[in-house]
């Protein structure tokens, strides 16, 4: 009597087990995953849905950071990665034919937390650096002061967030740093990681303006979307030309003009541009995906690609993302037929 | 090694106030580590519960996250609990069978050098970290697959860590069936794996069940194996296997890192979800065995 | 059992019966291949892990211990295991000379002291400790536990023991070492309790009612009586409750603030760190040069090198120095200990 009723147990185990293989083979949408940079995951969410609903594909995007993406596709663990740090020649021969195509763009915000104090505070990138190197600690140092003057701002300690992670965000925080400060590009440099003298590390965007918002007098750096999200007031950066701007469309506009042509590996830099430059906010970059040459999803992700450099554009303004110039669209739309199976 | 021993200093009574005294001390000591302990539990429950009951309601449990980055709008972490179950599931299905067949090894069939060596390397495997683990099997299974990882890989994982446990308890079990039932059987003429599945495993069925419980409560909230192996997924619903599986353990440690106060809430309500799914597991299975083992025992 | 099998071999063997033999065989076959299986296991997985950290090993080899910066800048990348030893280290035996004698006090109170009624009980609530998975605690370590112990116990420790370079600058986001050695503290307690417990059960009745028939207090009884007979077991079971501090990845790395760089080995314990463990849970995923990821994988060898010494070692002082009793039952000590959790 007993061994029936296991042998049953069993039988019903084994049909249930068959029945799942079963719907799972039935499936048959295909799904696009991909992985990468947290700064341009608030944009590729927006695309998942008309995605599905344009092309009946399901996109998948796991923002794990640039670096996390650029090992992603490397290992070929997903179908394309993003990452806001263009790919060394290092890690060019590392991925094995793969190519990278600049498909979205924006600014990295320098968020702060003090609860007395107004939003779009002035900073100019000489006293941001001394902060970040841990030279500047408190919030009502004369350097600060005399930039926002009639502001009055208290003796806070000013804690540091910043990436613990491989973040394309850091290289692009970094670089700009490096172009305004001699002694921080001779000290820590550029790049997806630096050793960050103080501060405390937080994982992926999310992770840093989490940091911030739970620390009183903290100053982080994220992609503009996540400070608008998470309502964190940040500065107005000074730019080459003198003026205060903040990353908002104009000033993402106004610096990518700065760097039109994309260089034989497709990376372009607009941080820090030239003087002429007027309304540029200074810490903007152009963010690219990472995809392999030959691809078994080839079709799949030429269709995707062409639609997100396109009509996805459009739904970048309301994140700020300024659709990308037309002279930069030209070249990944070359670099994207170049895709094959 | 034998007691120290008492010397006539320890009891010496011209001393005895003072050492009434430190007995007293001690005795409240002990008693105040107990409270303590007692205590961090109950306020760690007591979090876990205020904090998670504002977003423990149906769309937790029946809703996706939400894909809109402003995030407005019914979300949940459906897709986390369809994978867990899924996993959990898988993993207790690969375990139990194995653990069962080593255990029925080490107890019946094995020449004591074997025994003792078998059982000391599984208390090795029950000491490898669950990270590293989990970076074994993301090494081994998932880089160069092609995909992203996928629910055998974290259910294999997960019974990786299970196996010692699984094994342990239903060695237990078996070694609560009285020999004389074995010798009877084995005297009679029936063969050695005849006795062995038929008089000897039926006993310890129950054992075997809670013990499984036991099993399955632990690894329900294990986090580390799956974080590489789950950490590329979409947020729909998926059931089958060999798709990336979205867990609880991991959603509960990615929405700790956010900013969102929402995600908080919604973390915390899951985590009170698994910690009563957990407690209630491990408490009915601690009851039932004790019940099991009056009842092998005491026959 | 070896004497029933020569019983029963001479039946079998006359009663013969190909089926009965092959059915021998068949389960003997498989149970013996699922034993094997597992201890392949166990050696695959060292050999897998090695494997994939050779690049690093061959190109540090044991500078990699003592190195203390860990700079992915590629072109410039230095990689160490120093800072994160370090972390290793002294999260793990502070945590557990805070829960030890804290656990080892409960083991007492729940074997000599407790009321009969409470026993049972408080016994399970303690366990229940245990089973916590390490994600919600780690989860109530960053919202709950952090912001209350930069909001008030750190300044305090500041302000009254800041002259001890080891309560320096509290923490400004309630990330940090302490916070981790805390977190450590709440997940070893129960280990090394329930462990303690079944120790203490061990103890003979003679002896304890001997030595109160003597005139001993209660506690004179435990020092004299309890803790010599159960020495060797509560010293394998702290090993285990190290083991499981050591490869806690996933509550420590949520609460331990991550260093970067050179910063990883300070004094301060309101500073930030970053244990074997931890680092591995945050990093290993967006490691992009082979050779940082085969440094991580250095680190996991590592960390399995340490929790197999300690597991180990903890056998072996059961071995050296249990009594017989325990030494059958120290893998009830290790079941009782993966009942309470296990390194996750």
């Amino acid at each position: 009597m007993r061994k029936r009723a296991l042998v049953a147990a069993l039988g019903a185990v084994g049909l249930a087990a068959a029945i799942a293989a079963g719907a799972s083979a039935r499936s048959s949408n295909t799904t696009i995953t991909g992985a990468g940079s947290t700064f341009v995951a608030p944009l590729v969410q927006t695309w998942i849905q008309p995605v599905g609903a344009a092309f009946g594909d399901t996109l998948s995007y796991s923002p794990i950071g640039s670096g996390g993406g650029i090992a992603a596709i490397t290992n070929r663990t997903v179908d394309f990665g993003a990452s806001d740090a263009p790919l060394t020649p290092d890690q060019f021969t590392a991925c094995k034919g793969c190519a990278q195509i600049p498909w979205a763009l924006s600014a990295t915000a320098v968020v702060y937390n003090l609860p007395s104090a107004k939003n779009n505070l002035h900073m100019t990138g000489s006293v941001l650096a001394k902060i970040f190197m841990g030279q500047i600690t408190q919030w009502n140092d004369p350097a600060i002061r005399k930039l926002n003057k009639g502001v009055s701002l208290p003796a806070t300690k000013i804690s540091i967030a910043h990436r613990s992670d491989n973040s394309g965000t850091t290289f692009n925080f970094t670089d700009y740093l490096s172009a305004v400060s001699p002694q921080w590009k001779s000290k820590y440099g550029t790049g997806v990681a630096v050793e960050w003298p103080v501060g405390s590390g937080g994982r992926g965007s999310a992770g840093v303006a989490a940091l911030v918002s739970q620390t009183a007098g903290a100053i982080g750096y994220v992609d503009v979307a996540y400070a608008l999200k998470n309502r964190l007031k940040f500065f107005s950066v000074q730019n080459r030309s003198g003026k205060f701007t903040t990353p908002g469309l104009r000033g993402i506009a106004a610096a990518a003009a700065s760097d039109v042509k994309p260089a034989a590996d497709n990376s372009l830099s607009i941080v820090n541009p030239p003087k002429r430059f007027e309304l540029a906010y200074p810490i903007s970059t152009f963010t690219y995906v990472i995809v392999p040459l030959s691809s078994p999803k080839a079709a799949e992700l030429k269709k995707f690609l062409f639609w997100a450099v396109t009509k996805g554009q459009t739904s970048g303004p309301k994140l700020l993302f300024q659709p990308i110039p037309k002279s930069v669209l030209v070249v990944s739309e070359k670099t994207i037929a170049k895709i094959h199976a | 090694m034998r007691p120290r021993g008492i010397t006539r200093a320890d009891i010496a009574t011209a001393n005895l106030p003072r050492r009434k005294l430190v007995n007293r001390v001690m005795e409240a000591g002990a008693t105040l580590a107990a409270v303590v302990a007692v205590g961090i539990l109950c306020i760690l429950v007591f979090s876990v519960a205020r904090r998670g009951w504002s977003e423990l309601n149906w769309n937790l449990l029946t809703k996706t996250p939400s894909t809109d980055f402003f995030g407005d709008g019914p979300s949940g972490v459906a897709n986390a609990v369809a994978g867990s179950l899924v996993i959990v599931g898988l993993a207790a299905a690969i375990t139990l069978p194995v653990g069962i067949l080593i255990a029925i090894y080490l107890s019946e069939y094995a020449r004591p050098r074997v025994r003792s060596f078998v059982s000391v390397m599984l208390d090795v495997l029950a000491g490898v970290p669950a990270i590293v683990i989990g970076i074994f099997v993301y090494a081994l299974l998932v880089v160069g697959s092609g995909s992203s990882g996928s629910g055998w890989d974290g259910a294999f994982a997960l019974s990786i860590l299970m196996l010692p446990f699984a094994t342990r308890a239903v060695q237990e079990v078996l070694a609560l069936v009285p020999a004389s039932t074995r010798e009877a059987s084995l005297a009679l003429g029936v063969p050695r794996w005849r006795t062995t599945l038929s008089i000897v495993l039926p006993q310890t069925i129950g054992g075997i069940v809670t013990g499984g419980t036991l099993a399955v409560a632990r690894v329900a909230g294990e986090t580390a194996p799956l974080l590489f192996v789950t950490s590329i997924v979409d947020q729909q619903m998926h059931w089958s296997p060999s798709h990336a599986l979205q867990t609880i353990p991991v959603t509960i440690f990615e929405y700790s890192e956010q900013p969102d106060p929402k995600l908080h809430a919604q973390a915390w309500a899951i985590g009170f979800v698994l910690l009563l799914f957990i407690l209630v597991t491990n408490l009915g299975a601690r009851a039932l065995a004790a019940r099991n083992r009056r009842r092998l025992t005491g026959r | 059992m070896a004497s029933v099998e020569a019983q029963a071999a001479p039946g079998r063997r006359s009663l013969g019966g190909r089926r009965r033999r092959l059915g021998d065989v068949i389960l003997v076959g498989a149970a013996g291949i699922a034993a094997a299986g597992a201890v392949a296991l166990v050696v695959l997985i060292a050999v897998k892990v090695t494997q994939q950290a050779w690049p690093a090993i061959r190109h540090f080899s044991l500078g990699f211990l003592t190195e203390q910066s860990w700079v992915p800048n590629v072109g410039h990348e230095i990689y160490g295991a120093a800072s994160f030893l370090f972390g290793t280290a002294v999260t793990s035996f502070v945590a557990l000379a805070l829960a030890g004698p804290l656990a080892i006090a409960i083991g007492l109170y729940l074997t000599e002291l407790a009321p009969r009624f409470l026993r049972g009980p408080v016994t399970a609530l303690v366990e229940t400790l245990a089973a916590i998975p390490s994600v919600v605690i780690g989860l109530w370590g960053i919202l709950v536990l952090g912001p209350f112990l930069r909001d008030h116990v750190e300044p305090w420790l500041h302000g009254v023991l800041g002259f001890v370079l080891l309560f320096g600058e509290p923490s400004s986001s309630g990330s940090g070492i302490f916070t981790a050695i805390v977190v450590l503290t709440i997940m070893i307690l129960p280990i090394v309790a329930a462990v303690s417990r079944e120790l203490f059960l061990a103890v003979p009745r003679e002896l304890k009612e001997g030595a109160l028939a003597l005139g001993t207090t209660r506690w004179e009884m435990i020092r004299a009586v309890v803790f010599p007979y159960a020495r060797g077991g509560i010293v394998a079971g702290l090993m285990l409750g190290l083991g499981r501090a050591v490869g806690e990845a996933i509550a420590v790395t949520q609460v331990i603030g991550g260093i970067t760089g050179t910063s990883g080995v300070h004094w301060n314990l309101f500073g930030n760190g970053d244990t074997l463990a931890s680092k591995l849970a945050a990093s290993y995923q967006g490691a992009t040069t082979h050779l940082q990821t085969a440094s991580l994988m250095y680190l996991a060898v590592i960390l399995l090198v340490f929790s197999l010494v300690v597991n180990l070692l903890a056998q072996w002082i059961v071995r050296r120095f249990g009594r017989s009793g325990e030494q059958a039952g120290f893998s009830k000590i290790a079941a009782k200990s993966q009942t309470a959790g296990a390194a996750s």
